[in-house]
C-alpha cells in the first residue's frame, strides 16, 4: 500500500470511529418533530441520483457555494454539543471553512496542507451527517435497502457511464472537496468519496441503536475490513466501494432481523443504553461518492 | 421527516397569515408528530417547534385585530345578521378599531338561538348541525363544515400527541350528553386520531358508568381499565357519591385523566374525587358551542388563557358593556377569529360567564397568552348586592367543600335582603349542619341572609340546574 493510500485508509477508518464515537456519547439537535422515513428514503435517492448531473450542470461557483453551506450548517450541528458557546461554535466552523478555503486559494487543492485540513472537515461532515440520520430514526432496514440501491447504482454510475468520472473531477478541483484524498507520488490523488464514507460510517449506527452492541461492533468491523481491503487490491481506477460494501449491509441486516426480530425505537435504544447526553437538528443531505485508488 | 417539515411550514403560514389550513398537511403533521413519540417516547419541543416563539402582546393585538376586521367583513358582506349592524352603524368592517369593536353590539345566545340561519355565511357548505345542551336557556343551533370539523379534530389530536395527555394505550369514557355532538364528536375523533380506544358512556345510571369505568379489558395494546373520563363535574358528583356508597375504591379504577368542563369545577369536588379514583390528572377549560373552537385551557396558578390567534378575548361589564378594569368581575366576550371559524362567522358572543379579569400579568407557563380567572359561574344565576356578586363558584367551593352536603352540591340561590338566601340538600337537617354550612358560606364571604336545609332535593324551590341531571334511560343495567 502507497503512503497516500495509508493516509486516505487511515483517515477514513478514523472518521468511522469518530462517527461512532460520537453517537455514543452526543446528541446532535434534530428536527423535533418528524422521523427519518421511507419518503425521506425515496427523496434522498432521489437526490443521488440527481446530484451528479446538477454538479456537472451547475455553475462553479454555484457548486462551491452549495457546497460551503451545507458544509457550515453540518459543521455547526456536529460542533453543538461540545461547545456550548454560540460565539465558540461559529469561530470553529467558520475557522475551519476559512482555513479550508484559504489554503485552497493560497496552495492548491493538491497540495498537502489543504489536503490535511480538507480530510479533517470531510470527516467531521460524515461525522454530523450519519449521526443525524442515526439520531433522525433512521432505520436499519432503511439504511440496508438503501445500500442495495447503492449497489446498483454506483456500479452503474461509476463502471458503465463516465459519471461519477465527471463529477468527482470537477468539484475535486474546488475547495470543500467532498472526499478524503491525499497526494500520490505520480502526481494524482488516492481518495474516497463522502458517499461511501457515509454509508460506511451511518451503517454501524442504526444497527447499534436496532439491535445492539454486538451488531454495531460488527458493522464497525465489516465496515473497516471492507476499507482495509480495498486499499490493499491493486486498483488504479474509479472503483465502486458500494458493490462491496452494499451487500455486506444486506446480509448484516438480514442476519440481526432474523436473529434479533423488530428493530428497537431510538427511545428504546436510549432506555436500554442508558446513554442520553443532553443537546439540541438541522437536516443535512449527504452525497454520494466512489473511490479513486 | 422531509413532508413534515413542509406541514409544519403550511401550518405556520395559516396561523400566521389566517389563510384556511390544508387539513392534508394538518394529517401529514399529526402521522409526523405520532411517528416522532413511537420512535423517540416523547416529542420534546414539538409543541415549541410547531408554535414557533410566543409573540410580544403588541404583535398579538395586531393580528387580533387584522383578524377580526376580516372575520367583520366576511360577516357583514355575506351573513343577514350582520349587515344591517354594520350598516346601521356607520362601521366600515374592514376598517374597525380597537374603539369601534368595543363600540359593535354583542351577539347574544338568544340572538343566534332565535335565527341560527342569519348567521350563515352565504355560499358556506354547512354539513353539521349540534347544539347546545340547552342547561343554561333553550338549545342553541350551530352549523359546521366538513373543513371546520375536520380542523377541530386535527386541532385537537395534535395536543393530544404533543402533550402525550392522550396515546393510543388509552381507554376513553366521555360520560356526557349524547346531545354535547360539537364536544363529544371532536373530543371522540381527536382520541380515535391518536388511537386511543374510545366510547360514549353517557349520562345513563351512575351505577352502570361506574361499572363501565371498573371493567376489566383484555385488549393488546390498551391499559386494563377505562384511563381517561370526560364528563360534567355535577355528573362526577353523582359518581363519586354512588361509588362510595357502593363500597367502590381507587383499586377498583385505572382511571388517570379526568376531563371536566361545562360546570363549575370545585377544590372539594376534586378531594372527594380521590377518595373514589385516587390521584388523577385534571384537565380544566372553558368551551362553548357558539364560540367554538375559541376554547380556554386553565394554567396550574388558576388563569384561563386563550390562544391569541384563535379568538380575541374581551371582558365587559354585564350591565354596561363597557371593559372592565383589572381586578373586577365582568362576562366573558368571545370571537373566534379565521382560520379556525368559517361557517357561521360569530363576533362578540356574550357568554355570560362572570370572570375576573386580572390585576397583574400572568407570570404562568402560559403567561404569553391573554388570560382571565377561572370562570365563576353564569352572570344571570349569579346574585349582584350592594357588596358585590355572589357567584355560583363561590356558593359551590364553601358548599362542595362539605362532607355533609352530599355532591354534588343541590342548592339555590338568590337575592334576599340585599343578601342572598340559600337553600342545599344536605345529609341531615340538624342543627350542627346548619351552622356548620352557614359558616362555610359566610367564610366565602357570601353575605348570607337565611339558610334552609334540605333532606330531599325535589323539595328544593329554585334548584341550580345541573348538567348531570340530563340523564338518558336504558331498559336495564
Amino acid at each position: 500500500m502507497t503512503e497516500a493510500g495509508l493516509v486516505v485508509l487511515g483517515s477514513a477508518l478514523a472518521t468511522v470511529g469518530a462517527s461512532w464515537a460520537y453517537f455514543r456519547r452526543y446528541r446532535v439537535t434534530r428536527p423535533p418533530i418528524g422521523v427519518f422515513n421511507e419518503r425521506d428514503l425515496a427523496v434522498m435517492i432521489g437526490g443521488i441520483i440527481a446530484v451528479p448531473y446538477l454538479y456537472l450542470a451547475l455553475p462553479v461557483w454555484l457548486v462551491g457555494a452549495l457546497l460551503g453551506l451545507s458544509s457550515m450548517s453540518v459543521l455547526a450541528l456536529v460542533a453543538e454539543p461540545i461547545l456550548r458557546e454560540r460565539a465558540a461554535r461559529w469561530a470553529f466552523t467558520g475557522g475551519l471553512l476559512a482555513a479550508d478555503l484559504g489554503a485552497a486559494w493560497a496552495l492548491g487543492t493538491t497540495q498537502p496542507l489543504y489536503l490535511a485540513i480538507n480530510d479533517g472537515l470531510i470527516g467531521l461532515l460524515v461525522v454530523g451527517i450519519t449521526n443525524l440520520w442515526a439520531q433522525s430514526g433512521m432505520q436499519a432496514r432503511a439504511v440496508a435497502f438503501l445500500g442495495a440501491v447503492l449497489t446498483v447504482y454506483d456500479l452503474t454510475a461509476t463502471t458503465l457511464l463516465p459519471l461519477m468520472g465527471q463529477m468527482m473531477g470537477r468539484p475535486a478541483g474546488l475547495p470543500l472537496g467532498p472526499q478524503l484524498a491525499w497526494a500520490s507520488g505520480s502526481g494524482g490523488l488516492v481518495l474516497i468519496g463522502l458517499g461511501d464514507l457515509l454509508m460506511a460510517a451511518v451503517f454501524p449506527l442504526v444497527m447499534r441503536r436496532a439491535y445492539g452492541a454486538v451488531a454495531g461492533r460488527l458493522a464497525v468491523a465489516v465496515a473497516a475490513a471492507t476499507l482495509v481491503s480495498l486499499f490493499l487490491l491493486p486498483i488504479s481506477t474509479l472503483f465502486p466501494v458500494m458493490v462491496i460494501l452494499g451487500p455486506l449491509m444486506v446480509v448484516q441486516y438480514f442476519y440481526w432481523s432474523h436473529r434479533g426480530g423488530p428493530e428497537r425505537t431510538t427511545g428504546q435504544y436510549w432506555q436500554a443504553e442508558a446513554a442520553s447526553p443532553a443537546a439540541p437538528a438541522t437536516t443535512q443531505r449527504g452525497t454520494q461518492g466512489v473511490t479513486n485508488l | 421527516m422531509i413532508e413534515t417539515a413542509f406541514a409544519q411550514v403550511r401550518f405556520a403560514l395559516s396561523v400566521g397569515l389566517g389563510i384556511p389550513f390544508s387539513l392534508r398537511s394538518l394529517d401529514r403533521l399529526i402521522e409526523g408528530v405520532a411517528e416522532t413519540r413511537r420512535e423517540f417516547g416523547t416529542v420534546g419541543d414539538g409543541a415549541a417547534a410547531l408554535n414557533g416563539p410566543p409573540p410580544d402582546w403588541e404583535t398579538q393585538r395586531d393580528l387580533q385585530l387584522r383578524r377580526f376586521r376580516s372575520q367583520a367583513v366576511r360577516a357583514a358582506r355575506e351573513t343577514a345578521y350582520y349587515g344591517p349592524i354594520f350598516a346601521a352603524g356607520g362601521l366600515d368592517p374592514a376598517r374597525l378599531t380597537w374603539d369601534d369593536i368595543a363600540r359593535l353590539p354583542r351577539t347574544t345566545k338568544e340572538a343566534i338561538r332565535d335565527q341560527p340561519g342569519d348567521f350563515v355565511r352565504r355560499g358556506a357548505q354547512p354539513v353539521f348541525r349540534t347544539t347546545t345542551t340547552g342547561t343554561t336557556g333553550r338549545p342553541t343551533h350551530l352549523l359546521f363544515s366538513a373543513y371546520e370539523m375536520g380542523l377541530y379534530i386535527a386541532l385537537a389530536s395534535l395536543n393530544h400527541l404533543m402533550t402525550g395527555a392522550i396515546t393510543n394505550a388509552d381507554i376513553v369514557q366521555i360520560s356526557s350528553s349524547s346531545r354535547a355532538t360539537l364536544g363529544n364528536t371532536c373530543f371522540a375523533g381527536a382520541c380515535a386520531r391518536v388511537g386511543a380506544l374510545v366510547y360514549l358512556g353517557g349520562l345513563v345510571d351512575p351505577a352502570h358508568s361506574l361499572a363501565l369505568l371498573a371493567e376489566e379489558h383484555q385488549i393488546p395494546g390498551k391499559k386494563r381499565r377505562a384511563s381517561v373520563l370526560l364528563t360534567y363535574a355535577s355528573y362526577l358528583g353523582e359518581l363519586i357519591e354512588t361509588g362510595l356508597a357502593a363500597g367502590y375504591g381507587p383499586t377498583d379504577f385505572g382511571l388517570e385523566r379526568i376531563s371536566i368542563g361545562g360546570e363549575t369545577v370545585t377544590s372539594g369536588l376534586k378531594r372527594r374525587a380521590a377518595a373514589l379514583f385516587g390521584q388523577v390528572i385534571w384537565d380544566e377549560g372553558f368551551g362553548q358551542t357558539e364560540t367554538w373552537p375559541a376554547t380556554g385551557t386553565l394554567c396550574p396558578a388558576g388563569h384561563l388563557h386563550f390562544e391569541a390567534t384563535q379568538a380575541l378575548l374581551e371582558v365587559v361589564d354585564p350591565e354596561t358593556g363597557a371593559p372592565t378594569p383589572p381586578g373586577t368581575l365582568g362576562t366573558l366576550v368571545l370571537t373566534a377569529l379565521p382560520p379556525f371559524r368559517e361557517t357561521m362567522p360569530i363576533l362578540r358572543c356574550d357568554s355570560g360567564d362572570l370572570v375576573q379579569t386580572l390585576t397583574t400579568p400572568p407570570t404562568c407557563a402560559l403567561a404569553h397568552l391573554p388570560a382571565v380567572s377561572n370562570l365563576l359561574g353564569k352572570a344571570r344565576l349569579s346574585v349582584r348586592h350592594t357588596s358585590g356578586w355572589t357567584t355560583p363558584r363561590a356558593v359551590f367551593e364553601a358548599l362542595e367543600a362539605l362532607d355533609v352536603v352530599p355532591l354534588p352540591a343541590r342548592c339555590g340561590f338568590w337575592a334576599h335582603e340585599d343578601g342572598v338566601a340559600v337553600e342545599v340538600v344536605t345529609r341531615d337537617t340538624g342543627a350542627v349542619t346548619q351552622a356548620q354550612v352557614a359558616a362555610a358560606l359566610e367564610a366565602a364571604a357570601i353575605p348570607l341572609r337565611a339558610l334552609t336545609l334540605h333532606r330531599d332535593r325535589t323539595t328544593l324551590t329554585q334548584p341550580f340546574p345541573l348538567r348531570g341531571d340530563l340523564r338518558e334511560t336504558m331498559f336495564s343495567r
